[in-house]
């Protein structure tokens, strides 16, 4: 699995433009492309119509939804900005998500390294444990419940406590760092090394791919994450980014050019970071799928 | 092979290290997970200091059994596999053609792959208000388009049955880019010199699929039938950003939802929350994907085997 982890993004080598058997009027390549870019439309279009609605006036929409805007105005980023509470929103998805991946990440590697090199005694069982969750039923009325008890309802410490566990990204860990050759252990452990630095200097470099990928699924899934927050954070205040979203979604409804800039402005950071991570981010979804 | 590192009582530091990851799981995850079962017998709700009591299985007989509601939680559960088979179907063909299309030598597939997995990244809220936006009735794109062709659709806001329909559409377009990458996964493994065997030997394109690519690619059929099959059977997430709890469109997943915290949002700890009878209707969404997925599984291996010895 790990050479589908690494090289999932990208395929064997392609496009040798030797022109050896170019054949121009190929049908079947045509209509590849044909269908290809029948496809794309279907995906360019709603992307399209949001960078088009944001950059129109509402009257300018209320009289012609797909017409193109009279000028570029960029107005509606502004107010969506300011009106929408958006600064705060976004701070807090950010804190969300840092500290959440940061803890998850931190202990997730350590209980990973545990079971996958059999550290701790019932390695396999406890492996097991976390493959079944994949397969259990929902948490999540009682982890409401635990919440409630706890009196953390309503409270970004309780809000960010349902995100530590990720037992898909243990799953992927685990998988990985038993890919990673033991010999090093038992040079480092004839060295007489200590388990902190063996941790730190021998497996946080060589795991560095597994964990990146794992903490930007997790990071992404956070992010997004529209249903936890609507359930257990009522105080504006403590909005994520979704929420906010959503909430200026039932105020703003009707005036679509300040709600299009609103979800633009959303949408184009992670469209940057998902080019940029890509990598990772493909390789994780197919790691965490094509396991045995 | 183990090494141990350090010496006496730092022998212990893997256990240590090790505690806080497990706590937090069996806390946050493995205990609640399980509990559900146990809820799902009480008549627990979403107020902190009311008491908790068992009431067996009164809450599945009332699911299940009881006058009305009960009609439209048989109906939630029907309109859950017809979900569930419309997003499979198209889903797991769509994702298969793309991937095989793109793993030839193209021109521009790094940009295609790109951005069909785009909306995976964006997530339920911009996934649905991208789309809400699209299928604006009053003269957006769709609705524009359609009547060009004479044709007047009620979109998110027609009969349920459309409504329901497009959000079966909208949750195809947000998750193929990841039946896509895994299917391209699998294409990777496959050895390109099969391919110039198959074609020295004049196999046609027809051919090389049916009788190299498919069965190669078994591995990658398996986790994208069986993601997607229990993916779609849980989802309904899409639906709350598109049409709201809507009577004759939920799927069990929002049913679950709407139960346990109120149908709307959870803007006020109400005592309308059901969390007992909740968790006896997310038991029953378990049990279905439970069966289905088991057997799902039997039926692929038992595949796997005849093809692949």
């Amino acid at each position: 699995m790990s050479e589908m982890t690494v090289d999932a993004g990208r395929e064997a080598p392609r496009t040798t433009p030797a022109g050896r058997r170019r054949r121009r009027t190929d049908p079947g390549r045509l209509a590849a492309y044909v269908f290809l870019i029948l496809l794309s439309i279907i995906y360019i279009a709603p992307i399209a119509m949001l960078v088009i609605t944001s950059l129109k006036t509402l009257p300018e929409f209320t009289k012609d939804a797909v017409g193109l805007p009279g000028s570029v105005d960029f107005g509606n980023f502004v107010e969506a900005w300011n009106k929408a509470n958006f600064p705060r929103y976004l701070l807090n998805t950010v804190i969300y998500t840092a500290s959440s991946a940061a803890i998850f990440v931190i202990s997730g590697t350590f209980l990973a390294l545990a079971i996958a090199r059999r550290f701790v005694r019932g390695s396999s069982l406890l492996f097991t444990l976390f493959v079944i969750a994949l397969f259990l039923p929902p948490a999540l009325i009682p982890q409401f419940q635990l919440i409630l008890h706890l009196g953390l309802y309503n409270n970004p410490i309780g809000y960010i406590m349902l995100f530590l566990v990720n037992p898909i990204g243990i799953v992927i860990l685990v998988n990985y760092i038993r890919t990673i050759p033991v010999e090093l252990d038992e040079a480092a452990a004839i060295e007489g090394c200590g388990y902190l630095r063996y941790v730190v200097q021998i497996v946080l470099p060589l795991a560095k791919p597994a964990i990146a990928t794992v903490a930007v699924l997790h990071a992404i899934g956070v992010w997004n994450e529209l249903v936890l927050a609507t359930i257990y954070l009522t105080k504006s205040d403590y909005y994520p980014i979704t929420r906010g979203l959503i909430v200026f979604n039932g105020i703003y409804g009707n005036n679509w050019p300040v709600l299009a800039a609103a979800v633009l402005m959303i949408a184009a950071p992670m469209a940057v970071f998902f080019v940029l991570m890509q990598r990772y981010i493909i390789g994780g979804v197919t790691a965490g799928a094509v396991k045995g | 092979m183990q090494y141990r590192f350090g010496t006496g009582r730092s022998r212990a530091l893997p256990y240590a290290f090790l505690a806080p990851g497990l706590f937090l799981y069996f806390l946050l995850a493995l205990g609640p997970s399980l509990a559900t079962a146990v809820y799902s017998f009480t008549d627990a709700t979403g107020l902190p200091n009311s008491p908790v009591n068992w009431i067996g299985l009164e809450n599945y007989r009332e699911f299940l059994t009881l006058g009305a509601a009960s009609r439209e939680n048989l109906d939630a559960l029907i309109r859950t596999f017809i979900f569930s088979a419309a997003v499979t179907l198209v889903q797991f063909s769509l994702g298969l053609l793309v991937a095989v299309l793109l793993n030839q030598k193209l021109r521009g597939t790094k940009f295609f792959r790109t951005l069909f997995f785009m909306p995976v990244i964006l997530g339920v809220t911009i996934q649905g208000l991208m789309w809400t936006l699209f299928l604006y009735p009053l003269g957006g794109p769709l609705d524009s388009f359609m009547r060009l062709f004479g044709v007047h659709l009620g979109l998110l806001g027609g009969p349920p049955e459309e409504a329901f329909a497009w959000v079966v559409i909208v949750q195809i377009w947000s998750n193929l880019g990841i039946t896509m990458v895994i299917f391209l996964a699998g294409l990777a493994t496959i050895p390109t010199e099969i391919y110039e065997a198959a074609r020295i030997d004049g196999a046609n394109r027809w051919n090389v699929f049916r009788d190299v690519t498919w069965p190669l690619l078994t591995p990658a059929v398996n986790t994208n039938m069986v993601l997607t099959i229990i993916g779609s059977l849980q989802a309904w997430q899409l639906f709350l950003v598109l049409t709201g709890y809507r009577p004759g469109t939920q799927v069990m997943g929002y049913l679950v939802y709407a139960t346990a915290f109120g149908q709307t949002s959870g803007s006020t700890a109400g005592n309308t929350f059901r969390q007992g009878y909740g968790a006896a209707a997310s038991i029953v969404l378990f049990v279905v994907v439970l069966v289905i997925g088991l057997t799902v599984q039997f039926l692929l291996r038992r595949r796997e085997e005849r093809l692949l010895g």
